[in-house]
């Protein structure tokens, strides 16, 4: 298709030169009108060249023209675009003109005619126009591929993000549904003719860089028909971060920002590479361009003796638009040194090194500022600023021993510092030297026979040399035997060791041996007796924002100088300890707030170094650096909870492993009720109700105790622990209620009342056989009893029978009826049946049966019956009373007195009213009822004590007893 | 030769494809006991290898062909029966009921298609998806991998069974096509190869 188009091109110069030698000879043209049109096709681009010649024109001849050109699409009727076109027109040559469609030229036949007129003053009669030409018709032959039924258009074009462009497809087949999409998006489109269709799209968007893809299918089938990809470009923007500077005032090297828009394109179907966009340079003092080969950067040879004012423009470039940005500078100004080189460590040693390096010159004149620098661990510890020609150094020093650092250089051009250069620089180790003294310290705890002794050491803050220490060597001195000292040898990494000793003085020596050598020793004497734990009195210390400042007063006045150790409380002495040496002239010391960690509690010890190294304890202190509110809360129990108050109490409330020293303590009552009654310790609440706060300053006070409190009402309590910072943590109130007043008072009457009767009942207990033998014996004695002063007081001439007065054993023995044996055993269970008058039975002597000579005579006395100790069986047989009148008096008395006892009586329970009291007989021989005997010979033995027995009142009394059973019953 | 004459864009790329063992000119059917030389000695397990070399490329084929297409944009994912079809109307044919002599000149054969076929793939994948590296590098991993197949089954034709040259014949030039038919020809050939390869690895 290549080929064809130059041919075609040939062809018209060839025709238009031969037209041109029509005109020859001619001064003035006669009439000028374009003719021999030809055109030439290129799809690449989406347009047509136009060719003609112009027609009248004389030899050599040069006119302005004006030609107007109409073209017309499918049909030439269709006209779609009109314009003019002026220029400068030769004899010979043809006239070169080109139109670019938006619709590819492989979907329509477009039709073109020009017409003109001459456009200069010097021939003004020829201004009118020429008659158009014929119609010249412009299509693409064989749009279709051989073999092809169905074609997009244009194939792989490149548009600009935003723009609007026209893609056709050619279908050789009219009826067919088409359906065509971009990537996969339905796009409608126009039908130009039954076998065109074309599709404007609105704003192509940029997705990739890739490009779009549409394809067609026809509906029916689903077929795919044919696809294309369109390239889209971003728009163009201008560049930015454009700069220009120079190493050398040689080469000015310019530099900006990527703006690549699209990847290089290959058209079709020219297969021409597309590139995204070109760079170029232009210089306006010396107006010269150079084309940049690099998308970001581009480069500029500086003349010898030019100037040094530049104004470069930078220009882009893409086949949609321009971009250009502009930047004008003094080179000199925009110096950026190239790294200096040559780079040299010299005469190295364990503290300092030498720098060298050499710049590259750019002028004679020309100085440069360099700086140098010593890094370690990428920290900068020194830095220096020189001002140098061709060659500079630096000597770098206060350096540390075996240490590795980074010397570093770098410069900028000194008569006007615009850049730095790269660094330059080089990394070494400085020779290694013994380390320092290592600071020692000791505890000292006591034991049987001896001391523990636990050394700590560290090295000086700025010997650093530390991190490179072989070992530790501990040496142990007895000052007061002579012995050889014992070596202990520790590793690196251990920062204390623990030493037994004797109670003898020692001297323990530590050094830090390195690869350099051996530090000196460090010292410390353990003196006999010195344990740390001296009766000192220990006093609080507050730290400040600068640190907790410590002092003391010099014990002795040659002290070789003072120590001031400290530990965190919680921990001890042996896990963290710290120390700090001070002069013999220190009488105070700040301790820097670095040590220490807010609501720890430190303790510090201070001690007093003698010029023998001795260390003698002068203070104890401790305190916290900040004091911090309480961590906890004291857990409250409630005691004597009554109605009108209660006590609480936090006893087991720890003081000292707070975050702070514990002031005392807050005590919150409110009640739900009512408000805080007393008004200096109200706190109102947002609420509008309120508690009482109590403030107890004690803080060994762990108790107290609520007053004046409402009975039986609820209250809530509170108690909080507080220290310099405030008080400990908010929590929840407890809810207490106090006692009921009455059931108090209840609690009062009857608890004494019901202890008092616990203790009469125990004590009547106790004092049961007292009280029985005084008050209810069970053989009364007349003598004893009561009723003595009762006759006393009613009859004085009234006297006291005295059994001894009476001779109660003389008894009759009289035969006994055998009639009177029927009942002989009648006894036991059946009660013993009382008469029913109460009365004593007087004394009576009497036969009961006159005609048996065998009647048996009893005396017996009812109150006192006492049987009598004859075999002879009694028998208390009722007999009439013939009482002797000197006992009437004794019997009366008697009686009034049983009735008494009667009437005592009738105060127990109603279960045993209508008993009767028997009294009891007494025997000589004993023997229980249950052991009665059956032999009438052992009858003489039935004589017994009688027990006695309970009665009712209203059963006759039986004449006899029962126990009797072998004495003769009474008919 | 009449193949490698009908393309001659390919040369460049048969020369490399061909480089090994053997390499150089399309190969015919020689008669059997024929002299047949190879430029290096023809290890001992060659079938062996030719299996495995063809089961490694059978469980590489589908993620070579997904990562194709997903290169391509829309609207190949969403229509890849029609744009990605295994229409390669002139794929070499293969019998898995042949011989095994057959089977291997069959099989030397599909491999000489797929390989230039895979080489125009990689050519056109590098300027239409520059930045698709990991579609380049499993398109060069697939064309190494055919390499030497094809050197080991021409091993393998010449020892055992003496043949020497086998005529082969290689797909379309796409280097002439729009961009859209580059990227439609390129899905089609590998989703063939993706069918074919299934095939070839049961085979043997």
């Amino acid at each position: 298709m290549a080929a064809s188009a130059l041919c075609q091109s040939v062809f018209l110069l060839v025709s238009l030169l031969l037209g041109t030698c029509q005109l020859k000879g001619l001064s003035e043209p006669l009439s000028v009108s374009p003719g021999s049109l030809k055109f030439a096709i290129d799809s690449t681009y989406q347009s047509f060249s136009l060719l003609w010649s112009v027609h009248g024109l004389l030899d050599h001849q040069e006119i302005q023209m004006n030609f107007q050109i109409q073209i017309s699409r499918i049909n030439k009727s269709n006209a779609i675009w009109k314009g003019d076109y002026i220029t400068t027109v030769k004899s010979n040559a043809p006239v070169h003109w080109s139109w670019e469609s938006e619709l590819p030229l492989e979907c329509a036949t477009h039709f073109v005619r020009i017409r003109s007129h001459v456009d200069d003053a010097r021939f003004p009669q020829l201004r009118s126009w020429s008659k158009w030409t014929a119609w010249k018709e412009i299509r693409v032959l064989n749009p279709l591929s051989p073999g092809k039924n169905f074609s997009l258009f244009p194939k792989d074009n490149l548009v600009e993000a935003g723009s609007n462009m026209t893609v056709c497809y050619v279908s050789r087949s009219n009826g067919s549904e088409i359906d065509c999409f971009l990537e996969n998006e339905r796009i409608h489109g126009e039908a130009l003719t039954p076998h065109v269709t074309a599709f404007i799209l609105i704003n192509v968007p940029f997705l990739r860089p890739t490009g779009m893809n549409m394809h067609c299918r026809e509906n029916s089938t689903n077929e795919l028909k044919d696809g294309l990809v369109i390239y889209v470009s971003k728009m163009l923007e201008d560049p930015k971060n454009f700069s220009c500077e120079t190493q050398d005032l040689k080469t000015v090297n310019c530099t900006w920002d990527p703006v690549a828009v699209t990847a290089p394109v290959k058209l079709h179907p020219s297969n021409k590479v597309q590139p995204p966009e070109s760079y170029a340079l232009h210089e306006s003092f010396s107006q010269e361009t150079k084309v940049c080969e690099h998308n970001t950067w581009c480069t500029w040879q500086v003349a010898e003796d030019s100037q040094d004012g530049y104004n470069f423009t930078l220009q882009i470039q893409n086949i949609f638009r321009k971009r250009s940005v502009n930047l004008a500078f003094n080179l000199t100004h925009r110096v950026h040194p190239r790294p200096p080189f040559n780079f040299f460590l010299e005469n190295m040693n364990s503290t300092s090194a030498l720098v060298s390096w050499k710049v590259q010159p750019l002028r004679k004149s020309s100085t440069f500022l360099c700086q140098v620098e010593c890094l370690h661990d990428e920290h900068v510890m020194e830095q220096v600023n020189i001002s140098v020609g061709m060659h500079g150094e630096c000597l770098l020093s206060g350096l540390e021993p075996d240490t590795q650092y980074l010397a570093r250089v770098r410069c900028a051009y000194g008569n006007h510092l615009w850049k730095w250069s790269d660094w330059v620089g080089q990394r070494f180790t400085t020779l290694d030297v013994a380390p320092s003294a290592p600071d020692v310290w000791r505890t000292v705890d006591s034991v049987p026979g001896g001391y523990n002794v636990t050394l700590h050491w560290k090295l000086p803050p700025k010997d650093r040399a530390w991190r490179k220490v072989l070992f530790y060597n501990i040496t142990v001195e007895n000052l007061d035997e002579a012995s050889t000292p014992n070596l202990l040898s520790v590793p690196p990494t251990l920062r204390d060791a623990a030493v037994t000793l004797g109670s003898s003085t020692h001297r323990i020596s530590v050094t830090a041996t390195s690869r350099g050598g051996t530090s000196p020793a460090s010292a410390v004497v353990i003196a006999g007796g010195s344990a740390d734990d001296e009766e000192v009195e220990e006093k609080r210390v507050m730290g400040t924002a600068d640190g907790v400042f410590l002092s003391w007063k010099p014990r002795s006045g040659d002290a070789e100088g003072y120590v001031v150790e400290w530990y965190e409380q919680a921990l001890g002495p042996l896990h963290g300890l710290q120390w700090k040496k001070l002069g013999p002239k220190s009488t105070h010391t700040v301790i820097s707030p670095d040590a220490f960690r807010p609501g720890i509690r430190y303790n510090f010890r201070i001690y007093e170094l003698s010029t023998k190294l001795m260390a003698s304890l002068l203070e104890k202190k401790t305190g916290y650096y900040q004091e911090l509110v309480p961590l906890v809360n004291p857990q409250v129990t409630v005691d004597q909870l009554n109605a009108h108050s209660f006590t609480l109490s936090w006893k087991d409330y720890s003081t000292e492993s707070q975050h702070g020293f514990i002031r005392g303590y807050y005590v919150y009552l409110k009640s739900k009720m009512q408000h805080c009654a007393q008004v200096d310790k109200r706190v109102t609440l947002p609420d509008n109700s309120s508690y009482c706060k109590y403030e107890i300053n004690d803080p060994e006070q762990k108790t107290f105790m609520a007053e004046h409190l409402q009975p039986k009402s609820t209250y809530e309590f509170f108690v909080t622990a507080f220290t310099s910072a405030g008080k400990g943590p908010n929590g929840t109130f407890t809810e207490i209620t106090t006692a009921d007043e009455y059931d108090q008072m209840l609690l009062r009457v009857l608890l004494p009342m019901g202890f008092c009767v616990t203790l009469i009942m125990v004590i009547f207990y106790m004092k049961i056989q007292w009280m029985k033998r005084h008050c209810y014996p069970d053989i009364p004695d007349p003598y004893k009893s009561s009723i003595l002063s009762l006759i006393k007081s009613k009859s004085s001439n009234l006297t006291i029978l005295s059994p001894q007065d009476c001779t109660p054993d003389a008894i009759e023995v009289v035969d006994r009826l055998e009639g009177s044996k029927t009942q002989p055993t009648q006894k036991s269970d059946t009660k013993m049946e009382l008469p029913l008058s109460a009365s004593p039975q007087p004394f009576a002597f009497a036969d009961q049966n006159p005609s048996d000579g065998r009647a048996c005579i009893c005396f017996e006395n009812l109150t006192y019956n006492q049987q009598v100790p004859d075999p002879c069986s009694c028998d208390h047989s009722p007999v009439p009373p013939t009482t002797p009148p000197h006992h009437l008096g004794l019997f009366s008395s008697l009686e009034n007195i049983w009735k008494d006892y009667m009437t005592s009586l009738d105060e127990v329970p109603a279960g045993e009213t209508g008993v009767n009291y028997v009294s009891q007989l007494t025997s000589p021989v004993s023997g229980g009822k249950d052991s009665l005997p059956t032999d009438p010979l052992v009858a003489a033995q039935c004589s017994e004590y009688k027990i006695q027995m309970v009665v009712p009142l209203g059963a006759p009394l039986s004449p006899h007893t029962e126990d009797c059973s072998l004495c003769p019953s009474a008919p | 030769m009449v193949a490698f004459c009908r393309l001659p864009g390919f040369l460049s790329l048969l020369l490399v494809l061909h480089w090994k063992p053997g390499a150089g000119n399309p190969l015919l059917i020689t008669p059997d006991k024929a002299t047949c030389i190879t430029r290096h000695p023809c290890p001992s397990n060659l079938m062996t290898q030719i299996r495995s070399q063809l089961m490694q490329l059978n469980s590489s084929a589908n993620t070579l062909f997904i990562l194709y297409y997903k290169a391509q944009g829309e609207p190949f994912p969403r229509r890849l029966d029609k744009l990605c079809g295994p229409n390669v109307t002139d794929f070499p044919p293969f019998h898995a009921d042949g011989t095994e002599k057959d089977k291997l000149v069959e099989l030397y054969r599909i491999v000489a298609y797929l390989g230039a076929s895979l080489g125009n793939i990689t050519r056109d994948q590098k300027a239409l998806n520059p930045k698709a590296q990991d579609l380049h590098s499993k398109l060069n991993a697939t064309a190494d991998t055919l390499r030497g197949l094809l050197s080991n089954v021409l091993c393998h034709l010449c020892n055992k069974y003496h043949v020497g040259h086998v005529d082969v014949s290689y797909g379309p030039d796409t280097s002439g096509k729009e961009a859209f038919q580059k990227k439609k020809l390129g899905c089609q050939m590998l989703g063939k190869y993706k069918q074919v390869i299934v095939e070839l690895a049961q085979a043997f």
